[in-house]
């Protein structure tokens, strides 16, 4: 059998937006307040009372040809034999080089300990025998977690049987996490650009 | 078809990665490598009267660019780890290139220095000569490090390099003619009549020399934006974000006008003999280029990814 390939497949039809991954995430790695390594984003389409939501669950693909680990400067970013990419909690510098260069907006600055963290698909649970936390917390099964290798994982068969999708195809990083019924907008920037001389990052001092 | 009304409900934006040091340490690195060029174009020419500038210009570039590190080392969230960029090299890292290069361009700065004030002629062009790969590739790297780091359109265009080293090289003869003039008018004072003109007028022609670099920067920048405005979605929206969008202001109003189109009238146009004129232009051009650091560093990164 082939190495292991790990990929996640979310099914945005069964999501309900009930926030259980981004809590089950943020008590299973710790992550600070302000930042998330998995969230929701949601967008409403049309005005009241005619208004949809469209739900997108969004996480660190761990990608196939991540950008993140080519230009990480101290190979910090690293990729496991498994695609699981991982940050070196002792040897990354906080240049943020990767979040710069990421497509998605997936690493943050820890804000307690000042260094670069990121989804890991939480590679302690699987060496353990587990499923990451937020496919165990999924009430409705939207995240199926698995071996893409192996024929006979439920992702391999999922991937197999379903029309997906992936984020950015067109940035070559190959993601590795596939979506079902994704909504085109919600997959899409909607947004203004961000108004920076309203945010209170311009000059942070850090000590 | 209408598009219906789209609002985005939640969504999580992250703090912007690069802040301005990393805009200022571009600015730095560039001054340096103008400089640098300067200085070794005139001690190549060897002709007596480029003396003056050949030393002012071979001591500003090192000490510019001890500065500009300091920059990035601000910026790490760990900086007490940046030796790990020497031990834990990454070649496909543009940031690894850098550090081995700011290592490098210094210290053959100083040495360079050192042979330009004790007259050693031909050491000087030799290192000279040597050096300038070194100093374009110590400021063409930091065109790089924007360039590929894809997830921004701003920033991710071949065109990148190309415009930080001639931006570079437009604010470096910038700064060149300000510290020039600074020394005519004051440090001057034991040279005859005749020599101090001659001064004067090499001051000028550095102001017309900078107004051409000027006017290739200004061809590159407006090839860059006409293919950012003809590429896709994002390209088009980084295009817009500098043209019409929240940095307007400062790429056209400071960048464009002010740091390029006024400096080019008061060098090449009727004020053209005036000493002023050429050193108000060069304080200008040098803000101008600093904004362009801004407007690219920060500019590229206020365009939202999801
Ligand atoms: S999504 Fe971004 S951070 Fe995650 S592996 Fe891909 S490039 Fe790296
Ligand atoms: S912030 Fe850390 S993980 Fe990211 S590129 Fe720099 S050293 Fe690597």
């Amino acid at each position: 059998m082939a190495e292991k390939r790990y990929a996640m497949v979310i099914d945005v039809r069964r999501c309900i937006s009930c926030f259980a991954c981004s809590v089950a995430c943020k008590a299973e790695m710790k992550v600070p307040l302000e930042v998330f390594a998995t969230w929701l984003k949601i967008v409403e389409k049309g005005q009241d009372p005619n208004a949809q939501r469209f739900v997108l669950p969004r996480l660190c693909n761990n990608c196939g040809n991540p950008i993140c680990t080519r230009n990480c400067p101290t190979r910090a970013t690293w990729q496991r034999e498994d695609g699981i990419v991982l940050v070196d909690q002792h040897r990354c510098i906080g240049c943020k080089y990767c979040i710069a260069s990421c497509p998605y907006d997936v690493r943050y600055v820890n804000p307690l300990k000042n260094l670069v963290q990121k989804c890991y698909w939480c590679h302690h649970r699987l060496d353990a025998g587990l499923v990451p936390a937020c496919v165990e917390t999924c009430p409705t099964r939207a995240l199926t977690f698995g071996d893409v290798n192996d024929p006979k994982s439920e992702v391999s068969k999922l991937l197999a049987t379903s029309a997906t999708q992936v984020l950015k195809k067109e940035m070559q990083t190959e993601p590795f996490v596939y979506y079902i019924g994704a909504d085109e907008v919600a997959m899409s920037n909607v947004e203004e650009e961000i108004n920076y001389y309203t945010e209170s990052t311009l000059i942070k001092i850090r000590i | 078809m209408e598009q219906p009304d789209i609002n985005v409900v939640y969504n999580v934006k992250h703090q912007l990665p690069l802040i301005i040091y990393i805009g200022q340490y571009f600015f730095f690195t560039g001054l340096s490598a103008g400089s640098f060029v300067i200085s070794v174009i005139a001690t190549l020419l060897g002709r007596k009267e480029f003396k003056p500038i050949g030393k002012i210009t071979a001591i500003l570039a090192p000490i510019l660019l001890i500065i500009a590190p300091l920059n990035l080392i601000a910026d790490l969230e760990q900086p007490l780890r940046f030796w790990h960029l020497f031990l834990y090299y990454n070649w496909t890292s543009p940031i690894t290139y850098g550090s081995f290069l700011l290592t490098a361009y210094p210290i053959m700065g100083i040495i360079y220095a050192i042979m330009v004030y004790t007259n050693r002629q031909t050491a000087a062009k030799i290192l000279g000569i040597l050096g300038i790969p070194l100093a374009i590739s110590v400021h063409g790297y930091t065109g790089f490090i924007l360039a590929l780091a894809k997830a921004r359109a701003l920033w991710n265009t071949a065109a990148m390099p190309t415009i930080f080293l001639v931006s570079a090289m437009v604010s470096g003869i910038g700064l060149v003619v300000i510290v020039a003039a600074i020394r005519w008018k004051w440090f001057d004072k034991k040279a005859t009549p005749e020599q101090r003109e001659q001064d004067k007028r090499l001051i000028l022609q550095l102001a017309q020399f900078m107004a051409y670099t000027i006017m290739l920067d200004l061809f590159l920048v407006v090839s860059d934006i006409l293919v950012l405005l003809t590429a896709h979605s994002d390209a088009l929206e980084a295009g817009m974000l500098i043209l019409t969008g929240n940095f307007a202001p400062l790429f056209v109003g400071v960048e464009i006008i002010l740091g390029a189109l006024i400096p080019m009238v008061l060098v090449l146009g009727p004020t053209r003999k005036s000493l002023t004129a050429a050193v108000v232009a060069s304080i200008l051009v040098n803000i101008g280029v600093y904004a362009m650091r801004f407007v690219m560093v920060i500019g590229g990164q206020t365009i939202p990814l999801s």
